[in-house]
C-alpha cells in the first residue's frame, strides 16, 4: 500500500487525444474533451483515486445487473468461433 | 398551509382519520418533489403543478377511503407510484391530491405451484425480483427504468418491456388487481371468479381498459402477477454494420427467425452511433465505418440459449454483420437501464457541452415503415434545433415488440437543455411532438408503444389514432367517473363533461 499524497491524487495523468471529442488519461477510461467544457460547464479537481472508484463500480454494478437476470452469460465470441470452426 | 379551499380543515381531519397524521403530506418539499416526471418541462412553470396535498395509504381500504372522500369533495386525485413516466400521467395538472402508492409494496404470496405472486402496486420489479430468485423464479417485466418504476405504475401505464419479446408486457404478466373506482367502490379486475387465470372468456375483458389509462379511470393497489422460472443462460451479441441498410435487414431477419429464446433485437441508427461516439466508452473508440448497429438478446436454459444463439450468429454474419465483442456486449447489455437514458449533457450547435435533460418520443412502428420513420423524425428535430440552440439529437433506436418481429419501438431520443427552455422554446417542441406523432399515424403506427401519450402536443392526435374508439373512451370516463376526479386534464377527455353539458 503507498501513502495518499495529495498532489498525486489532485494531478491527473497526460491526457491522450483519443478522438476529436474525448481524450483518455486512465487505461479505457474515456472522458469529454476539456476543450468542450469551457462555456457552460465548470470544471473541477476530480481526485484520481475517485475516476478510479467511480469506473471499478460500474463495472461491479454491470456485474450483479447480469447476475441478477440469469445465472450465466454465454459468450458471443465462442458461439461465432464454433460457427467458423 | 397553501391548500385550496376544497382542502380545507374538515376534509384534511377527515384524511387524517382514515391515514394517520404522519401520511397526509402537506410541506412544500412533499408536493414540490411529486410536481413533476423525468420529461423537460419548462421549469419556470413548475408552481402550477403543485399539488395541495400528498397522501401515503397503506392498504386497498385506505386509498378507497380517499377517493371516496375526495369524490364527495369534489376534489382531483392523481395517482402516482414510481413517477418516471414519460408522458406527464402522474404531474397533477389541476391541483388536488396526489395518491402516493409507494408504502403499498408488500409481497402478499408467491404461489410455487400456480406460478404467481400477489403484491401491493408500490413495489419495485427489482425488489420483487430480489427476493423471486430465492425460489428460482422471476417476474420479466424489464422496462429500461427497472430499478425504479413501480407495478402500479406499469398497470398504469400499460408499460413495454425490453425482454418483451420473449416473456410479454405488463399487460400479459399482470394476471389480475385490486382496483379502487373514482367513486371509491373497489373491484377486482381480471379473468375469473379468482386472482389467477391467463385466460377466460366470460364477459367484457376488461383488464386491458383498465391497464393503460394513466389513472384516469382509478387507482390499481394489489396485483397478481405472471412468474418464469429465472433464466440459466443469458447472451446478448452487438453487432456493428458500415451502413443503415443492412443493420435494417439483419435486425429484420433476427426478429423473424422465430427463435424459442428470443427476447427482443434492437437496431441503433446513425444519428445514435454518432451520439455514442462522443460519450459512451465503447463507442469512441470505434473506427470511423461503424454506422449503425444490432443487438439480438436470448434467455433461457443455457442449451436452449446457445443453439438459438448460433442461428442469431449465422444470421448476422451473412448480413455482413461485424462482431463488436464479447466485453461490449454484455457490458452495452447489463447497462441498459441507464446508459442511453441518462448522460445529463448534451452539446450546442457549435459543439459546447451543455446540461440537458433526457427526452424521447416513442411510437409503435411496423417493420417495414421504419426507415421511412426515422429520415422524417431526424429532419423534425434537425429544423427545431437550428432554429433553437437547445435541443440536441441523441439519435434513434428500434427495438422488437413481439416475437414475429412485426412492430418496433421506436424511439428518438432529444436532449433538451431544461433551464433554458422559455414560452418559445417550449412551443415549438410541443409543435415537434406533434408532428412526430403525425408520422407515426401516417405511417400505420401508434402515438407510443410505451409511456402513452397524453403530453402536450401528442395528446391533440390522439382522437384521430383512436377514431370512433376515441368517443367511446370519452363514454366510458363519464360513465365511471362522474364527477371527473380522477386525473382530470389528462388525455383531453374534460370533453366527456363538455357533451354531457351541451
Ligand atoms: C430512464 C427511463 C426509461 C424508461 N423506459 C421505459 C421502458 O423501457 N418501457 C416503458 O414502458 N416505460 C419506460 N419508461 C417510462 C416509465 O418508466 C413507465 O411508463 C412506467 O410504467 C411508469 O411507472 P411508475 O411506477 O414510475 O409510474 P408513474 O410515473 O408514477 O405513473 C405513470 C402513470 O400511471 C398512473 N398510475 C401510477 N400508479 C397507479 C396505480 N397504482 N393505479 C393506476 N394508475 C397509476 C399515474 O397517474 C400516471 O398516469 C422509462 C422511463 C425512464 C425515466
Amino acid at each position: 500500500m503507498s501513502a495518499y499524497r495529495y498532489t498525486e491524487q489532485s494531478e491527473p495523468p497526460a491526457a491522450k487525444q483519443v478522438t476529436d471529442v474525448a481524450i483518455e488519461r486512465f487505461e479505457h477510461v474515456f472522458e469529454v474533451d476539456p476543450k468542450l467544457m469551457t462555456a457552460h460547464v465548470a470544471q473541477q479537481v476530480f481526485p484520481n483515486w475517485d475516476t478510479l472508484r467511480i469506473v471499478a463500480s460500474r463495472h461491479d454494478h454491470l456485474d450483479w445487473m447480469h447476475r441478477h437476470w440469469a445465472d450465466k452469460v454465454i459468450s458471443g465470441q465462442q458461439l461465432l468461433d464454433e460457427l467458423t470452426e | 398551509m397553501t391548500v385550496a379551499p376544497e382542502l380545507a380543515e374538515p376534509v384534511l381531519e377527515e384524511l387524517r382519520q382514515v391515514l394517520g397524521s404522519e401520511h397526509v403530506l402537506t410541506s412544500k418539499p412533499a408536493r414540490y418533489n411529486r410536481a413533476r416526471v423525468p420529461a423537460p418541462f419548462p421549469v419556470h412553470r413548475w408552481a402550477e403543478r403543485v399539488p395541495d396535498l400528498v397522501v401515503l395509504p397503506g392498504s386497498t381500504a385506505e386509498v378507497s377511503e380517499v377517493v371516496r372522500i375526495a369524490n364527495a369533495n369534489r376534489i382531483p386525485i392523481v395517482p402516482r407510484d414510481g413517477g418516471t413516466g414519460l408522458t406527464d400521467g402522474a404531474v397533477p395538472v389541476r391541483r388536488g391530491i396526489v395518491v402516493d402508492v409507494k408504502r403499498m409494496n408488500q409481497i402478499k404470496e408467491i404461489d410455487e405451484v400456480n406460478r404467481t405472486c400477489t403484491v401491493g402496486a408500490g413495489i419495485s420489479m427489482l425488489k420483487l425480483n430480489e427476493v423471486l430468485a430465492r425460489y428460482g423464479l422471476i417476474y420479466p417485466d424489464d422496462p429500461a427504468s427497472y430499478p425504479c418504476s413501480l407495478v402500479g405504475g406499469r398497470i398504469g401505464t400499460s408499460g413495454w418491456s425490453l425482454i418483451g419479446s420473449r416473456y410479454g408486457h405488463s399487460r400479459d404478466l399482470v394476471l389480475s388487481f385490486d382496483f379502487v373506482l373514482p367513486t371509491g367502490r373497489v373491484i377486482h379486475i381480471g379473468d375469473g371468479a379468482g386472482r389467477k387465470l391467463s385466460k377466460s372468456s366470460s364477459g367484457y375483458q376488461l383488464k386491458h381498459l383498465f391497464m393503460g389509462h394513466q389513472g384516469t379511470l382509478g387507482i390499481a393497489t394489489e396485483a397478481t402477477l405472471k412468474l418464469f422460472p429465472k433464466p440459466e443462460a443469458e447472451l446478448s451479441p452487438f453487432f456493428a454494420f458500415d451502413n443503415y441498410d443492412d443493420a435494417y435487414r439483419c435486425v429484420g431477419e433476427l426478429a423473424r427467425a422465430g427463435v424459442a429464446t428470443f427476447a427482443g433485437a434492437v437496431l441503433f441508427d446513425e444519428w445514435k452511433v454518432n451520439y455514442l461516439r462522443r460519450d459512451d466508452e465503447a463507442y469512441i473508440p470505434q473506427p470511423t465505418d461503424v454506422r449503425a448497429l444490432v443487438c439480438a438478446v436470448a434467455y433461457g436454459y443455457e442449451d436452449e440459449v446457445i443453439a438459438g444463439g448460433k442461428r442469431f450468429m449465422r444470421i448476422a454474419r451473412d448480413n455482413g454483420a461485424r462482431y463488436l465483442g464479447d466485453e461490449i456486449s454484455e457490458g452495452d447489455w447489463a447497462a441498459r437501464h441507464d446508459r442511453y437514458a441518462t448522460p445529463l449533457h448534451g452539446r450546442t450547435n457549435a459543439g459546447q457541452v451543455v446540461p440537458m435533460s433526457w427526452h424521447c418520443e416513442d411510437a409503435a412502428i411496423n417493420y417495414s415503415n421504419l426507415p421511412q420513420v426515422r429520415l422524417e423524425w431526424h429532419e423534425i428535430i434537425r429544423k427545431l434545433r437550428e432554429k433553437f440552440d437547445m435541443f440536441d439529437d441523441w439519435g434513434m433506436f428500434t427495438y422488437t415488440s413481439a416475437n414475429t418481429g412485426l412492430d418496433y419501438l421506436t424511439e428518438i431520443d432529444v436532449g433538451i437543455w431544461e433551464q433554458e427552455l422559455d414560452d418559445a422554446s417550449w412551443a415549438a417542441w410541443v409543435d415537434a411532438k406533434r408532428d412526430i406523432a403525425e408520422v407515426a399515424l401516417r405511417n400505420g403506427g401508434s402515438i407510443s408503444a410505451c409511456h402513452g401519450s397524453c403530453r402536450e402536443g401528442e395528446v391533440d392526435l390522439v382522437p384521430q389514432e383512436l377514431g370512433g374508439g376515441y368517443d367511446v373512451m370519452l363514454d366510458v370516463k363519464r360513465a365511471i367517473d362522474p364527477n371527473n376526479i380522477m386525473n382530470p386534464g389528462k388525455y383531453g377527455l374534460d370533453r366527456a363533461y363538455e357533451s354531457a353539458e351541451g
